[in-house]
């Protein structure tokens, strides 16, 4: 996967990766990277054509400068309203927006939803790891009721969102929710997501050693053991996580039905239909 | 399957025949700007409504998709500008209007553009008051247009007078915009918006069309690009033209480097950036003047109260026998001082009308403090002045 990546990004040497040790982030530039590389192989999809759009945070710096590809790393929360400007421009495009869970469930909730519901053609991975990391822990719409950050230093009052239930009743035709744990479920799913027409979530749980304060060898191992398969949803899911797709639908995405309007305004002689 | 923009249409079929034949028409302020970003080569426009600037909204939705152009309600105002930074640097000029309220959402997008060098227009349709203030015209935005947006980066933005100057100024400030690789802001008074009048539109091939330079078309192969570099302006390379190209809005070297982290290397992006507008003023910015020489006061206006100061300048000159020099700033920012000095001979009194209570008067006075004896402000507040009023404040200034 390497040749997709620069060897000299504008923050210095590709490797080591800039991620704190243990960080799911660099798992998730691997995942998306074999994606990529069986779209670019097996479809024939231009390389010229994958753009890789984050916000803030630190999933956002997944596009800051490794990438061998175009690129942009834009403002909090606002990758989807940059990448659906792009999609004006050319909807040739494959964009894949990195995000966290802060970007797309708080700051970025509106423009979040409103993708979804235009079902415009992006694939949505979201690292989530329950809190902002970049600035040192807080709680995120995200983190556990009654979990201690350095924002709710008498622990969490509010409920977490559940990203995937907001993107599947917002209307987007293809959700799912992995881990870092589930390397090949990820790259299935991001496969997926990248050949559907449309928008497609995939939130992917991801560690964050540093401010959850634990091994990430641990964290790894929860993220298999507190989480079961939607499909095995009949066993007990007492303070499990769902994982799996939780939906996968084809939609008219906006472009494709934009095109017909278009189209309409089409002439081969120089009058105006009155 | 959805098109690229401008893509051909294997049938030979076109969306020529639904530009505006050149001629005489009779549109609304907020229409015109739309028929001149059309010209201009716009082709992406991403909105969402606010009074008064609604009708610019309305009509791109019917305009944009007969030339082949995509029109789009976004969610907020944040989301609109966002996407015109999305179109841009997918290769297509985009446009959006607005007013005040959302003019102030979209200061974040703003500065990300400047420092990005991001070509791309806002209208900005203005109302009168801060917070919901009230929906009729004012020129309250226009020190928001030039340090709204935070980190002060430099910026372009252009006063239209009148319906035929909303489709001619926004034609120049896509051209601007492509020139100089920056956001440009068209600063319109609700008067101008929502005035209908006569206007003219000259063949399509007559109107001068600036395209943004390209390093493929400068012969720069993408190992050679410098995505900050290569000039004052650096050439953009869109995504999509296989130069993998990072779009980033941190404090940036030439080689798109921000590794090197210091204050040295902030100063010198930051320094380049203002230098890139404001160094050359003379070039982008643009007055009229009338009336100057040998003049007793100064009248400086701009927008829709140039054309009601015009009238009381005329009336002084014919009526009263008033020696009232008269200067109109096209330009609002970057702020013509040099050019104004270099005119400017020694006045009694330099008025200064305008729909706020005095803001691009403190420009002015920094600029012509030393070839006056006082500046006075003529303000006006949700209306327009009218050309008696401006005369009767003179007057009273000068008996």
């Amino acid at each position: 996967m390497l040749k997709y990546l620069k060897e000299e990004g504008p923050l210095g040497p590709r490797l080591p990766l800039i991620f704190c040790p243990g960080c799911g982030s660099g798992q998730v530039l691997n995942y998306t990277l074999h994606a990529v590389d069986k779209l670019i192989e097996e479809d024939e999809v231009r390389r010229e054509n994958f753009l890789f759009i984050s916000g803030i945070g630190c999933s956002g710096r997944i596009t800051s400068h490794y990438l061998n590809f175009d690129s942009a790393w834009t403002i909090h929360g606002r990758a989807l309203a940059v990448a659906t400007g792009a999609l004006l421009a050319n909807p040739a495009f494959k964009i894949v927006v990195f995000t966290g869970d802060g970007d797309t469930g708080s700051i970025g909730g509106n423009h979040f939803i409103h993708a979804c519901r235009r079902n415009i053609d992006v694939t949505i991975l979201c690292l989530n790891n329950g809190l902002y990391g970049m600035t040192g822990g807080q709680h995120a719409p995200t983190t556990p009721l009654g979990a201690i950050t350095t924002t709710t230093p008498y622990s969490n009052r509010e409920e977490a969102f559940d990203l995937c239930k907001l993107a599947e009743i917002a209307g987007a035709p293809y959700v799912a929710r992995w881990t870092t744990a589930h390397p090949q479920q990820v790259i299935k799913s991001i496969m997926k997501g990248l050949r559907k027409k449309g928008t497609a979530l995939i939130e992917i749980l991801s560690q964050c050693p540093v401010h959850e304060k634990m091994s990430p060898v641990t964290l790894l191992k929860g993220f298999r053991t507190k989480t079961i398969h939607v499909n095995k949803a009949k066993e007990s899911t007492v303070g499990k996580t769902f994982i799996g797709e939780f939906c996968d639908l084809d939609k008219r995405e906006w472009n494709e039905s934009y095109q017909e309007i278009i189209d309409q305004f089409l002439r081969t002689n120089d009058k105006i239909d009155e | 399957m959805a098109k690229k923009i401008g893509a051909h249409d294997g049938e030979n079929r076109t969306h020529d025949s639904y530009f505006l034949k050149p001629g005489r028409y009779y549109l609304q302020g907020n229409q015109a700007c739309i028929e001149g970003a059309l010209m201009a080569g716009c082709r992406v426009y991403a909105g969402y409504p606010i009074t008064p600037a609604v009708e610019t909204m309305e009509y791109a939705s019917q305009r944009f998709p007969q030339v082949g152009g995509r029109f789009i309600q976004m969610e907020d105002e944040i989301a609109s500008a966002c996407a015109l930074i999305g179109s841009s640097w997918g290769g297509v000029k985009a446009l959006t209007a607005t007013s005040g309220p959302g003019f102030s959402l979209m200061q974040e997008t703003i500065s990300i553009a400047v420092m990005s060098e991001t070509p791309m227009v806002i209208i900005d349709i203005q109302r009168a008051g801060p917070g919901q203030g009230y929906i009729t015209a004012s020129q309250q935005d226009v020190m928001q247009a030039r340090w709204g947006h935070h980190g002060g980066g430099p910026i372009i933005a252009l006063a239209p007078s009148s319906v035929q100057e909303m489709f001619d100024l926004t034609i120049e400030a896509f051209n601007l915009s492509e020139q100089w690789r920056t956001p440009v802001l068209v600063m319109v008074e609700e008067t101008v918006g929502h005035m209908r009048e006569p206007l003219v539109i000259p063949p399509r091939d007559a109107i001068e069309v600036i395209e943004r330079k390209k390093p493929q078309d400068l012969g720069i192969p993408p190992q050679d690009y410098l995505p900050w570099g290569h000039g004052v302006v650096a050439p953009m390379a869109n995504w999509g033209d296989g130069y993998n190209v990072n779009f980033v809005a941190l404090v940036h070297l030439e080689d798109g480097n921000i590794a090197r982290y210091s204050p040295q290397a902030n100063y010198h992006c930051v320094e380049r950036l203002q230098n890139k507008i404001e160094g050359n003023v003379d070039e982008i910015s643009r007055i009229e003047t009338k009336f100057l020489e040998g003049c007793k006061h100064l009248i400086i206006c701009y927008g829709a109260v140039s054309r009601t100061a015009m009238e009381a300048v005329i009336e002084a000159h014919e009526g009263n026998g008033l020696e009232l020099g008269y200067i109109r700033l096209v330009t609002l920012w970057p702020f013509p001082e040099e050019k104004m000095r270099k005119i400017v001979g020694n006045v009694d009194t330099i008025f200064v009308p305008e729909m706020n209570l005095g803001m691009m008067r403190h420009p002015i006075t920094e600029a012509l403090r030393d070839r006056c004896k006082k500046v006075v402000s003529i303000p006006s507040f949700g209306i327009l002045h009218s050309p008696e009023y401006i005369l009767s404040r003179i007057q009273e200034e000068t008996s």
